[in-house]
């Protein structure tokens, strides 16, 4: 079984691959790893759950899950990013971490610490090719990512809008010099990731059937993992980064079991960054001028 | 003293350790992200030496901050190549993988816990982590000290001013391993019993959090950090169920409006400097 | 006349741009010498390149007899060159005592110097020998201070002091006036005419031509990454490749 297992771990990647693209923004553009992401995954996830249970249908449930995930990730941004500028770029991180903290916690007191189970959208639709199954949920937030990842690449590559974020990501002072206001781009870029963060929250809850407070962290740092093998900064190396990590969790829990995931994807993360550490898709770094 | 009470200061003599273990990397500018992993070697090293080998304690010990120093060395070599956040997440990653062996290494155990039959007393705990931070005391007057601002603040002057920017990155990181690996082998042998489950990435994370909230410009931010991050939970504890909520509200509003720690080198001049005028 | 600097035939491009083109030039021992040549001629190029900062694509580096063109940049001050910063290369989180000790690291730097807790020996003689260079150039009240709050022309003296703590006999110094104001600028003087008078050499790179004038003997005149003219000020002055280099700089200005 093979070809399934495949499968399996292209869907899973396809979740990573949302995450890592919204990592990939943060330090692309802002140079922050903005560690509340895998929050903002998690309340993509639990406020989904927690709006459905409220008896919302669930297309209302998934847009206030995203609109709640955008309006924290502001909060975020003015509280853990703009007083940090020009400190040590460690600082964030941690304000980012306090984030992650906050929120899960704060779901904790209103859901508890249990794993929920997260009602079936679509039940028992499933596609049968050969021997391989593949479930119409799956199928459609495959879809659902790969359209949005490549409609993002399109923005950046043929936009104005595109183009100066670009430009940022280049060079700050570059954009300066061109009178790019870097500072109107910060919150929008802020609510892109988060809505990519929490989308990949909503449909692993829809594919996984289960949501819990900390169901971002694990996810959260593949998803990490997933945009620096794929190199930092660069929206197709998430994609591939994603994909990669997906297929490399699947199929060393098929061959060699649960326990040894971690060793295999941080594994392949802890190699790529000795041997190339500008990741699969990025360029290297270049020495600084005196 | 009462047993509530010498509990919570042996959870902050580890943390205290395990916090300047994160320190001395950081003061170089190196974000390790993965001292549990080193914290996980010294603590397997040092019991399995006292359970399978019959040593006692305190060698066992030194030789799990040994080893954990080692694996610092050779590991941290080609990871020391990267920078900022490679080199973050390359710790992250080497945490991540260190643990994971742990987990499925069934000679310490396995998935289900290792446990370690010699006892270490609070005071052997206590004497530790005083240990640990005369030592920093004693090291933050030395020119090694100065160097490590130095290869942080600006490693091209640093390289010009004849200094191995990085020797001194390969020396705070393995040293950093090395009392990480002596917290962990005596956490170990106080405790009785380790998981791998233990040594996640949050226990790494929380210690670097430490570190920052106190301030890494001088050698006392990782003792306020620590003692800030293990008695301010404490204290909350009426809250209960809000408490880390609370706690994680309080951080971020506290990096919001000093991004640089608690405790400055501006801060302690100040002091001196009103001390000396009065 | 022994040789200081020797730098034959240096060449270096930036992806693909011919910053310094074929560059030959000699500093004597125990004098002055200047770099002058309009913006973006390649002057702080060939002082990057010297101390380390960039490898040379082709061409030889000598430094008081030894060749240094493949050495690493770390290893290069203790051939006994040291060199200040254009804009200031100081460790702004430190105070200006401690920055000066870091400074004295070739002559302080086996394991032992390394991890003696002398901060805590009162009057230790490193840091006697800070103040002393700091007192020297009329900055000793400022030693306790922290870097960042201190003013432009103070922060431009001190990166000088401690080039001169790492005990080297040739000093390149980055526009070392610019800056400064004119109180500033005297002191300085007086400064570089102490360092020269105890057997020190200088290689200056300055806009100031008065200032040029006052300390350096010698004039190497870089334009597009190429010597155009070398000599005396007063006769570099008159040659008509200059006068074309500066007067072209005056008419686009």
């Amino acid at each position: 079984m093979l070809l399934q297992q495949l499968v399996n771990g292209l869907m899973l990647g396809a979740i990573y691959m949302l995450v890592a693209v919204a990592f990939t923004i943060a330090i692309g553009v802002l140079n922050f790893l903005n560690f509340s992401l895998p929050g903002l995954f998690m309340l993509g996830g639990m406020l989904a759950f927690g709006m459905m249970k409220l008896g919302w249908p669930w297309f209302l449930a998934f847009a206030g899950a995203l609109f709640v995930a955008a309006l924290v990730s502001l909060i975020v941004e003015r509280f853990a990013y703009r007083p940090m500028q020009g400190s040590d770029p460690e600082v964030p991180l941690v304000s980012s971490l306090g984030f992650l903290v906050l929120l899960e916690n704060l779901m904790l007191i209103r859901y508890g610490s249990d794993q929920q189970p997260f009602p079936a959208l679509m039940p028992d639709m499933n596609l049968r090719i050969g021997e391989v199954v593949i479930g119409i949920a799956q199928l459609v937030s495959l879809g659902i990512s790969v359209a949005l990842v490549a409609w993002l690449s399109w923005f950046l590559a043929a936009t104005n809008a595109g183009r100066r974020i670009r430009t940022v990501a280049e060079s700050r002072e570059t954009a300066l010099l061109m009178g790019i206001d870097i500072r109107s781009l910060v919150p929008a870029l802020f609510v892109a990731s988060a809505l990519l963060a929490a989308l990949g929250g909503i449909l692993f809850a829809v594919n996984y059937q289960q949501v819990s407070p900390f169901m971002g962290e694990g996810i959260g740092f593949k998803g990490v993992a997933a945009m620096i093998v794929g190199g930092m900064g660069s929206i197709w190396g998430a994609v591939v980064g994603g994909l990669l990590i997906g297929l490399a969790e699947v199929l060393s829990i098929s061959m060699l079991g649960a326990d040894v995931v971690n060793i295999t994807v941080y594994g392949l993360l802890l190699l790529i960054l000795i041997v190339r550490p500008q990741g699969l898709m990025g360029r290297p770094a270049t020495r600084e001028k005196l | 003293m009462s047993g509530y009470l010498t509990g919570v200061l042996v959870v902050l003599a580890f943390n205290v350790i395990a916090a300047y273990a994160v320190y001395l990397p950081l003061a170089a500018g190196q974000l390790n992200l993965g001292i549990a992993g080193f914290m996980a070697i010294g603590a397997y090293t040092a019991a399995y030496l006292t359970n399978e080998m019959g040593w006692t304690i305190l060698p066992a010990v030194v030789a799990g901050g040994a080893a954990a120093g080692l694996v610092g060395l050779v590991v941290g070599l080609p990871v020391l190549r990267t920078h900022g956040i490679y080199l973050a997440m390359a710790t992250f990653a080497l945490g991540q993988v260190i643990s994971a062996i742990f987990l499925n290494l069934d000679v310490v155990g396995g998935a289900a816990g290792y446990p370690v039959t010699e006892y270490a007393p609070p005071a052997a705990v206590f004497g530790l982590a005083i240990g640990v931070v005369l030592f920093m005391l004693l090291l933050s007057s030395t020119r090694f000290a100065l160097y490590l601002a130095a290869v942080k603040g600006d490693p091209t002057v640093a390289d010009l001013l004849g200094i191995s920017v990085r020797g001194i990155q390969a020396a705070a990181f393995t040293l950093g391993a090395i009392v990480a690996g002596v917290g962990g082998g005596l956490y170990a042998h106080h405790f009785s019993f380790i998981e791998a489950q233990h040594f996640s990435v949050l226990l790494s994370v929380f210690t670097v959090l430490y570190v920052l909230f106190g301030g890494t410009q001088t050698v006392w931010g990782p003792l306020v950090g620590a003692g800030f991050f293990t008695l301010v939970p404490e204290l909350l504890r009426a809250g209960d169920q809000y408490r880390y909520a609370i706690f994680a509200f309080v951080l971020i509003l506290f990096m919001a409006i000093r991004p640089q720690g608690l405790v400055t080198t501006a801060m302690l001049r100040l002091r001196r400097r009103a001390g000396s005028a009065a | 006349m022994s040789i200081a600097i020797s730098v034959e035939g240096l060449s270096k491009s930036f992806a693909g741009v011919q910053a310094i083109r074929n560059l030959s030039f000699a500093v004597p021992k125990g004098g002055a010498t200047a770099l002058i040549g309009p913006n973006g001629a390649g002057k702080t190029t060939v002082f990057n390149m010297i101390s380390g900062v960039y490898a040379a694509d082709a061409g030889r580096i000598v430094v008081n007899g030894t060749d240094v063109t493949a050495m690493p940049s770390r290893r290069r001050i203790r051939t006994g060159i040291a060199r200040s910063f254009q804009n200031i290369r100081l460790m702004p989180h430190l105070t200006v005592l401690e920055n000066l000790l870091v400074g004295q690291h070739v002559r302080a730097s086996s394991l032992l110097d390394l991890l003696t807790p002398f901060r805590l020996v009162p009057n230790h003689r490193w840091k006697r020998e800070a103040r002393a260079a700091l007192e020297e150039s009329g900055l000793g009240r400022y030693a306790d201070e922290t870097v960042s709050g201190l003013p432009y022309g103070v922060r431009k003296r001190i990166d000088l002091v401690r080039a001169t703590l790492a005990g080297a006999d040739v000093l390149m110094l980055d526009e070392p006036a610019a800056g400064l104001n004119p109180s500033e600028t005297h002191a300085l003087r007086d400064h570089l005419r102490a360092l020269l008078g105890r057997g020190l050499t200088l290689l200056v790179v300055e806009h100031d031509m008065k200032f040029v004038d006052s300390i350096c003997d010698n004039v190497v005149v870089l334009n597009f990454g190429e010597k155009i003219a070398e000599g005396p000020l007063s006769q570099v002055r008159r040659h008509p490749k200059v006068r074309e280099a500066y007067i072209g700089v005056e008419e686009e200005a």
